[in-house]
């Protein structure tokens, strides 16, 4: 006991005075979950328009009514350069207000139509479809303000508050479990095969130190880092990028011990089969990476296709990073989250039983 | 005398090829036991089946009265181990590793004791990485001592050395001998075996081809005749070397 608490101890020592391990753990989470903060996936949703004006000066109201809507987002230019915006995707549509154009025009013309053309975005159809029907609306607006019309049904809208969560809640919770995932396999994976490289492993062989002490101080130590992790993030997210956490840090705290002997459990195994660390760098991206873009951390699962999700549904990240996000914007229970618990406690067996069978000294 | 190391008949084997062949001998209480031979002649091997690093695959090993093939961890905490390339916790000083390899054994030791034994108390706050060859040598012979062991293994101590390091290290294992020590080490110096040790067993292809006191095999060679009595100078090349160079070291 007493053994394996001041291995312990040296193991924080250790982590601690190492620069690159609190860049790692600490400083990168951090850093990715800032840098997505300023990607307004949210802003996805509105609709960027070109705008060639050809009218000189009829056009001038329609543009403002356009303005006015929030969902629009507009850029003025000429035809060629607005087309070319729209060949790189840079556009959802482009209106051509055509010479002649007045969107004013006395009582007595409206008899007659007028057409303004809107090229559009094949990739991007259903944003065109809304920012057609957007500028339909406003032209219909100033004709119904000219001539009477009545009888006409309008809908009202009436603003219900709601919980309004944002990609930051959809991502700090990912971010934590792809940190727990990175710490397991790479920081574990990486740091035992520097010590066997280096004989250190085979120098405390020949003490009375019994393998599992060690291990137990290091896994120990790791954890105990990941709790930091986990509250620093919670924290960052709560108090500057308004986080709507509204469940049990407690929770998470759990779920992030079970999720670390998932994946300690694989940085152990790796660890177990290499003998050098680019032995281990291509095992360790192969586990990871796929589980990193396809776990739900950075964007929904249901995003994938069918069979996409099936299979992913599989990895140990998604149960975890599920999870996470359940206890941490839903304020789900333990026993909520019961069914990814069960799948984690079984991937926890498996990679410790393949752990235990893989891992050497030297 | 006691014997503190019997090795009997130890047999070791690397799939088809045999490392080790047949190898017998014993280690007395307080003396300085060298296991030389040319590379691959199995010193290494020899060393590191009886440290526990390698399993036995025939014959006897007893360390301190204790069967190395089913007491082990009763051998580890008796034998004090230098191995070949070992390093340390980078991230940890001198002073706190030894302290750790203390609480591996269960002893709270003095730090300050050990390094002054190996002549690296100036370096206590320095880490392993910051350290010198020479003085990484002896700082890995200070951890080997934390336990007080019975026994002390040193595998090549002084290969890779400069003569002033070499020499200074050699003044540092036999303070150590004077206290008490028993020790093996391997080497392929030959200067070194007989300037440190009481008896040599020189290994070849696994097996130990003689076994005595440095000087009685030199007489032996000498009456057997086949080798011409050399004129005796009474320097060497490495004295010239230290005479020009200086026996201090410039390590620090």
């Amino acid at each position: 006991m007493r053994r394996t608490w001041k291995l312990t101890v040296a193991s924080f020592k250790m982590y601690f005075r190492q620069r690159e391990a609190i860049i790692w753990s600490f400083l990168l989470p951090l850093f990715v979950i800032v840098l997505f903060s300023f990607v307004r996936f949210n802003g996805m949703g509105s609709i960027t328009l070109g705008v060639v004006d050809e009218s000189g000066g009829g056009g001038k109201e329609l543009g403002e009514d356009l303005q006015k809507i929030p969902a629009l987002k507009l850029n003025e230019g000429t035809k060629e350069s607005e087309l070319v915006e729209l060949e790189k995707g840079e556009r959802d549509l482009v209106l051509v207000v055509p010479a002649g154009f007045q969107n004013n025009r006395a009582e007595t013309d409206t008899a007659q139509g007028q057409s303004i053309i809107a090229y559009i975005n094949e990739g991007r159809r259903q944003q065109a479809q809304l920012g057609v029907l957007l500028v339909q609306r406003a032209l219909d607006e100033r004709t119904f303000s000219r001539i009477a019309v009545h009888g006409r049904t309008v809908v009202q809208t009436q603003a219900v508050k709601s919980r309004d969560l944002t990609y930051i809640d959809y991502l700090i919770p990912g971010v934590i479990s792809m940190s727990i995932m990175q710490m397991g396999i790479f920081g574990v994976a990486f740091g035992f095969v520097s010590l066997k490289k280096r004989g250190i492993l085979r120098r405390l062989s020949v003490t009375p130190v019994r393998p599992r002490e060690f291990i137990i101080a290091q896994v120990i130590m790791r954890v105990a880092v990941l709790m930091l992790q986990i509250g620093l993030m919670v924290g960052v997210g709560v108090f500057f990028l308004h986080l709507h956490f509204i469940g049990s840090l407690f929770f998470m705290l759990l779920l992030g011990v079970l999720g670390a002997v998932v994946f300690l459990g694989m940085g152990f195994a790796i660890a177990g089969v290499s003998n050098s660390e680019d032995q281990v760098a291509p095992m360790a991206n192969l586990l990871s990476l796929p589980m990193m873009l396809l776990s739900g951390v950075f964007f929904s699962r249901s995003n994938l296709p069918g069979f996409v999700q099936s299979i992913t549904a599989f990895l140990p990240l998604t149960p975890l990073a599920d999870a996470m996000r359940s206890v941490a914007i839903d304020g789900s229970t333990l026993l909520q989250v019961g069914p990814q618990i069960l799948q984690l406690l079984g991937w926890g067996v498996v990679t410790t039983v393949v752990a235990i069978r893989l891992f050497r000294w030297e | 005398m006691d014997q503190v190391l019997e090795v009997r008949n130890l047999v070791k084997r690397y799939g088809d090829l045999v490392a080790v062949r047949g190898v017998s001998f014993t280690v007395q209480r307080q003396e300085i036991f060298g296991i030389l031979g040319p590379n691959g002649a199995g010193k290494t091997t020899t060393l590191e089946t009886i440290e526990t690093l390698r399993p036995i695959d025939e014959g006897e090993i007893r360390v301190g009265g204790f069967d190395v093939r089913t007491q082990q961890l009763e051998v580890k905490q008796i034998i004090g181990v230098q191995l070949q390339s070992s390093s340390f916790f980078d991230k940890l000083t001198l002073t706190e590793l030894l302290s750790l390899f203390g609480e591996m054994y269960g002893r709270t030791v003095d730090p300050t004791v050990l390094l002054d034994a190996v002549e690296l108390l100036d370096k206590r706050s320095s880490t392993v990485n910051k350290l010198s060859g020479g003085q990484k040598q002896r700082f890995s012979i200070a951890t080997a001592l934390v336990n007080d062991p019975v026994i002390l293994f040193l595998d090549e101590p002084t290969t890779g050395l400069d003569p002033q390091a070499r020499r200074h290290l050699w003044g540092v294992i036999k303070r150590v001998r004077d206290e008490g020590k028993t020790m093996v080490l391997t080497t392929h110096y030959m200067d070194e075996a007989e300037e440190l040790c009481n008896r040599v067993a020189i290994m070849d292809e696994g097996k130990v081809i003689a076994l005595d006191a440095p000087l009685s095999l030199i007489d032996q060679l000498l009456k057997s005749g086949k080798v011409a009595r050399r004129e005796q100078r009474l320097a060497t090349l490495e004295d010239v070397f230290l005479n020009m160079t200086g026996h201090s070291l410039r390590e620090d």
